[in-house]
């Protein structure tokens, strides 16, 4: 073997430690706050990850990917409350269709660029938000919300114990992320970096930019769904500002950018670091009302921020980077006063 | 040791660490302590009344947790059962989202351990909120939300609401037009419009207005709009151009005062006015409003005009003023100290602390409860309060006057609405 052990070997083994540690979480409590923390780590975590597919990775900044997670939630909040049925075929037709959804709005979209394509696609999340709070067929303003139905994994929906819903998110989690691994070695994911790095270049390279761009929103729009879909069955209740709403396009936006962008671990360490946050203020300060616990959230997030706009993992990096300066500095010194 | 860089890292992490771990939460050292968590919106569009919601458990809970004898309601004396007992409460905040209310009510019952909840204002958060208390076995107090459908889910055990429904005042409304058309000359009230926030305490109240002017009021005008607008214009238009001769509107906060400064810009008013909840009954909207809140109408829960009728509240009120900066109780409020108040009295009767037994006392009797307009709460299956109760009222020279029923009525109404060049 001629490869030698490196620092970011040691983080993967780490990762991976933890992963196959997860199953043996809900011995910490099914119902506990830290088990309801756990699960929104994953989930947002899931979530950034879809959006990291074209935002990260693409270099195509989206701030309409509420939509897609809208339609994946409504999907199965409709099959379970206006059909009666299971949510595994609503949650379906709602992947299928946030891929639809994507390609034909996408389209006209990555015509514009810049600055001018983020805009666009705000005003995405406002057009469908307004017109699923007039569609009587999805429940309107009032929204639906969910009787009670037999527990279980036919159903997805758990009361008592939280366990179900984690175990649920752990795959969701593995699914997301093994998809996206596997495309960071494939062609499609250089096809799609050299597409963020220089469309011009990477076109005259042989590249379809907008086929490789449409492809990614696509796949980006349908794990969004999914990621929506799980959303509506944690919550058991689904209405247009819950799902719909710039508010919750920032999010998926939010946490890969403070994670880091197009890489694979940003997403998770983003929600790793921000939903704990989010939560724990909430839940110390938020009784005291005057938004106290939103106000330390915000700072702490600028603070993050402005130390480092390229996110944690950029911290990260930067650390390994100066010990790697400063160990080939010290070998340098050494080999020169061997010389 | 550590470079600049690392050490400011490593300070960040210390805050944050303490901060997390410093706050105080509150005292469990006493042994006879019932925690109550409550669950309000106190930060978001209706912060305002999530705030006066919170203060108004809190006045409960310092009259049954002192001895009170000045107060005439019933426990302020702090004789009997509960003797000894102290209720604590546990606030957090709902920013009106379902999810984050829902995501707390699991957390006031499996971490903080709560005993009951008290809240959650807005209809779609005690929706889901209610449901994770009903699956906990634990009692849900329902103080101001006013979706009908909250307690049209028979299936509830735990589930308690002494508001009136948007059911109920719909029906009031459509009652008031009639009335005005009888006794007033020439009132000729035919064609209704509705204006809405477009949530879902807008979409039930407009849908309950519909469903009581069916076959008898022309509906010209249906116009949502989103809470939290910047401007109301185009949905004013809408309205000035149907004309409507009755206006029913569903309008929350900020919303109300904007609603009513666009119609005057307008130069627009129907013949008659009447509101839902807390954007007309709100006094500090009444006030920041000045004249141009006049003529009005809205159901009212509540308001300083009603003491007469309901002596007790004087001195309940200045404990919740001293809470609130001296703003008075509304309908909304006053609606979350009676919810306390009637648990209390349950607990009391039922001598125990067993949620199943307090919620089967809670259906079994009826309430003396001096801060309700009918003097007093019962609950029918779903936890509906029978006796819930508003009295239409008419905000003239700045005060809530009461027009409607007569028999409870101290003012005529003044009817048309003086238009706006004439005030």
């Amino acid at each position: 073997m001629n490869k030698t052990f490196r620092r970011t070997d040691l983080l993967w083994l780490a990762f991976t430690g933890l992963i196959a540690l997860a199953p043996l979480v809900p011995a910490i409590g099914s119902n506990s706050f830290l088990m309801h923390v756990l699960i929104l780590v994953m989930l947002y975590a899931c979530m950034s990850q879809a959006w990291n597919i074209i935002g990260g990775y693409g270099g195509q900044t989206s701030f309409g990917h509420a939509v897609f997670f809208g339609i994946g939630a409504y999907g199965a909040g409709m099959a379970v409350v206006t059909y009666g049925l299971p949510p595994w075929p609503g949650a379906l037709a709602g992947i299928v269709s946030a891929a639809v959804v994507a390609v034909l709005i996408s389209y006209p979209c990555f015509k514009l660029s810049g600055h001018y394509f983020a805009i666009a696609t705000f005003a995405i999340v406002e057009i469908f938000n307004r017109m699923f709070l007039v569609w009587d067929w999805v429940g309107g303003a009032l929204g639906l919300d969910y009787m009670i139905v037999e527990e279980g994994f036919a159903n997805l929906v758990w009361y008592d114990s939280k366990t179900g819903y984690f175990y649920c998110a752990l795959t969701l989690f593995a699914l997301i992320f093994g998809i996206v691994r596997f495309l960071e070695g494939h062609r499609f994911g250089y096809y799609l970096r050299a597409v963020r790095a220089g469309q011009e270049t990477a076109e005259s390279l042989g590249v379809n930019s907008t086929a490789v761009k449409l492809s990614a929103m696509a796949l980006s729009a349908a794990l969004a769904a999914l990621c929506g879909a799980f959303f509506v069955q944690y919550n058991l209740r689904v209405d247009p500002a819950m799902v719909m709403s710039l508010d919750m396009s920032m999010k998926f936006v939010l946490v890969t950018i403070l994670g880091g962008a197009g890489t694979l671990a940003g997403p998770l360490v983003g929600a790793a670091v921000l939903v704990p946050l989010q939560e724990f203020t909430r839940a110390k300060w938020g009784g005291l009302g005057g938004g106290v616990d939103l106000i330390i959230f915000g700072l702490l997030i600028i603070l993050i921020v402005v130390k480092q706009p390229a996110g944690i993992t950029g911290i990260v990096r930067d650390i390994a980077k100066r010990r790697g300066r400063k160990a080939a500095a010290e070998k340098g010194g050494a080999s020169l006063g061997t010389a | 040791m550590f470079k600049p860089r690392m050490k400011f890292w490593i300070v960040a992490a210390v805050a944050v660490a303490l901060m997390l771990g410093a706050a105080p939460g509150p005292s469990l050292a006493q042994d006879k302590v019932i925690k109550i968590g409550t669950i309000f919106p106190l930060t978001g569009p209706v912060a305002l009344a999530g705030q006066r919601c919170k203060a108004a458990v809190e006045t409960a809970v310092d009259i049954l947790n002192n001895k009170n004898p000045a107060i005439k309601v019933p426990l302020a004396d702090k004789k009997g059962w509960l003797e000894g007992y102290k209720f604590v409460l546990v606030h957090t905040d709902s920013q009106g989202k379902p999810d984050v209310g829902k995501a707390e009510a699991e957390r006031l019952i499996n971490q903080e351990g709560v005993w009951a909840i008290i809240g959650a204002y807005n209809s779609a958060v005690s929706g889901p909120a209610s449901l994770v208390a009903e699956r906990a076995k634990k009692i849900f107090m329902c103080g101001a939300s006013s979706a009908a459908s909250l307690t049209q889910r028979k299936e509830m055990k735990y589930f308690f609401r002494t508001a009136s429904t948007d059911e109920v005042e719909s029906q009031e409304f459509t009652d008031v037009l009639a009335w005005l058309n009888k006794t007033q000359k020439n009132a000729n009230l035919k064609t209704l419009g509705i204006i809405y926030e477009n949530s879902v305490f807008g979409k039930n109240a407009a849908q309950q207005a519909m469903k009581a002017a069916a076959g008898k009021y022309q509906i010209v005008a249906d116009v949502p709009f989103n809470p939290g607008a910047t401007n109301l214009n185009s949905e004013i238009q809408t309205l000035k151009a149907k004309n409507p001769d009755a206006l029913f509107g569903a309008v929350l906060g900020a919303d109300y005062a904007l609603m009513v400064k666009t119609m005057k810009k307008m130069n627009w008013l129907p013949k008659v006015s009447l509101n839902y909840c807390s954007g007309y009954q709100d006094p500090v909207i009444a006030k920041q409003l000045g004249a141009d809140a006049d003529f009005f109408m809205g159901s009212t829960g509540y308001s300083p005009e009603f003491q007469s009728m309901m002596p007790a509240v004087a001195e309940v009120e200045k404990i919740f003023k001293s809470k609130t900066g001296g703003v008075p109780y509304d309908s909304d409020s006053i609606q979350e100290t009676i919810a306390m108040l009637v648990l209390a009295q349950a607990i009391e009767k039922a001598k125990s602390l067993d949620s199943t037994k307090v919620a089967e006392t809670l259906y079994a009797n009826t309430w003396p409860s001096p801060l309700s307009l009918s003097g007093k709460v019962a609950f029918v299956p779903g936890g509906q309060n029978k006796f819930a109760l508003s009295i239409i009222t008419q905000l003239q020279g700045g005060k809530y006057k009461k027009v409607f029923p007569t028999e409870k009525a101290d003012t005529k109404p003044v009817f048309p609405m003086k238009p706006w060049d004439k005030r």
